[in-house]
């Protein structure tokens, strides 16, 4: 049996990707419906512990993506904070309007966006693609010609980044990139588009081609150089994430920090 | 000429799907910074998000390629770390979906401007479905509700409509399409004649 795993990897790195995924599109779920501020607040300081602990990227990759998500938590608090509906004003000048409605609902939406954001680098962080598709197709039965699909225009991806790099290295020979203004934008856009896109179409008709000449998705039933399954792992990671979901609902139901249990209601 | 998928068409779908997975990852921290303001300009570029299902649609020209390149395309921002994280996985479903819905009220037999356009707006009115949910949208004071509406429908118009019809009759120009799209009447017309 070949298993992929890497010895240096986080242990999350080893979690089943295809429960990972699945657990993580569900609470995705479960957040959608959680108007309680409270348990919004305490789920998301403890998905970040969660995240510090547990993340495969280096710590200064980590902090820029963490700063990243914070920032778009904020931004995307802030039409709300500012324009939103509400009758407990407390500051009021020309359109802006806070109040404590506003205020609350745009937190809430923050905080949501950081969870979201949280659990996507949970996922990205300590997820290889090669492991990733064998797994949707050993677990989730998603066809071989899907999972394959990926797998072998993940391997495009480097060629197309030369590619871009030939073009504007050839670009600058001419002295193609000199030119500015709006027109000279937008051929320059249109000339990197279409030469990437055009050869991209060319390449993955090849591979398909040359897929298909060695007998590819030709048998019903079919092996798999990587064996992916379950360990430990996926249990230690059930736990914890459950343990984060009830626990921040147990906590703030006997220790509200604040008295927004429903940014939905409109009263307080 | 099948209908159904082959491995060259889903291959070439998610190729198409990673380059503007690619883009869309580099787009979304540039997004996220024009929110800052809370006057919804952000929503002008809002259509790039939008793009992957017609342009995929247009070239190969087979139903569920629209679904199958806007998943894949938000998958890869998925996989890339993408701003937003896992949301972004069902955004790609919906406005996926409901762009395919469009060419298949088409019978996947137009694939003209207005059709693409057709299509990029039923994304836009799909992804207003999940921003009910996530974004408290109706909470939002009136003025606010319609420049966020104004601003998507418009970009979206401009972005998956005009750019991605264009981007596709100049990828016809190269040749390329023909390697992938099924032969259509008009090729058997010309063997006819």
């Amino acid at each position: 049996m070949n298993t992929y795993w890497n010895p240096n990897q986080k242990w999350l790195a080893r979690v089943n990707p295809s429960l990972k995924f699945l657990t993580i599109a569900a609470i995705f779920m479960i957040y959608l419906f959680v108007h309680n501020f409270n348990v919004m607040l305490v789920s998301s300081f403890a998905f970040f512990i969660f995240y510090l602990f547990c993340n495969g990227f280096s710590k200064k990759l980590s902090f820029w993506l963490v700063a990243m998500t914070f920032i778009l938590s904020v931004f995307s608090a802030s039409a709300m904070v500012f324009f939103g509906k509400g009758t407990h004003m407390l500051f009021e000048w020309h359109l802006i309007t806070i109040s404590i409605e506003s205020m609350t609902r745009g937190l809430h939406l923050g905080l949501r966006t950081f969870v979201y954001g949280m659990l996507g680098l949970i996922f990205a962080s300590t997820t290889e693609p090669v492991p990733f598709f064998y797994s949707v197709m050993q677990q989730l039965r998603i066809p071989p010609k899907y999972a394959y699909s990926f797998l072998a225009a993940f391997r495009l991806i480097p060629i197309m980044i030369e590619e871009y790099r030939i073009i504007r290295a050839a670009m600058k020979v001419r002295g193609m990139s000199e030119e500015k203004g709006l027109r000279a934008f937008y051929r320059r856009m249109k000339r990197y588009a279409i030469i990437l896109l055009a050869q991209a179409i060319r390449r993955a008709q090849r591979i398909a081609v040359a897929m298909e000449a060695k007998q590819f998705s030709m048998v019903k039933k079919r092996t798999y150089y990587y064996q992916i399954g379950f360990s430990r792992y996926d249990v230690l990671f059930t736990c914890l994430i459950l343990l984060i979901i009830i626990g921040s609902w147990i906590f703030s139901s006997y220790v509200p920090l604040t008295p927004y249990n429903n940014v939905l209601e409109r009263s307080y | 000429m099948s209908k159904r998928l082959k491995l060259t068409d889903i291959l070439v779908t998610i190729v198409i799907a990673i380059v503007f997975g690619l883009i869309y990852k580099i787009s979304g921290p540039l997004y996220d910074i024009v929110k800052i303001l809370g006057f919804q300009a952000e929503q002008l570029t809002y259509g790039i998000y939008f793009i992957a299902a017609p342009v995929a649609m247009l070239i190969i020209r087979k139903p569920g390629v629209a679904l199958l390149a806007e998943v894949a395309a938000a998958m890869m921002e998925v996989l890339f770390a993408g701003s937003g994280g896992i949301i972004n996985f069902y955004y790609g479903i919906i406005q996926g979906a409901f762009s395919e819905i469009i060419f298949l009220i088409f019978a996947y037999k137009k694939f003209n401007l207005p059709v693409t356009i057709l299509s990029g707006l039923a994304a836009a009115v799909g992804s207003y479905i999940l921003d009910y949910y996530y974004g408290d949208l109706v909470d939002l004071a009136g003025w606010n509700i319609l420049l966020n509406v104004v601003f998507r429908f418009l970009g979206t118009i401009v972005i998956s409509g005009f750019i991605a019809y264009f981007l596709v009759k100049a990828l016809e120009k190269t040749g390329v399409t023909n390697l992938v799209r099924p032969a259509s009447k008009d090729d058997y017309d010309v063997l006819n004649k």
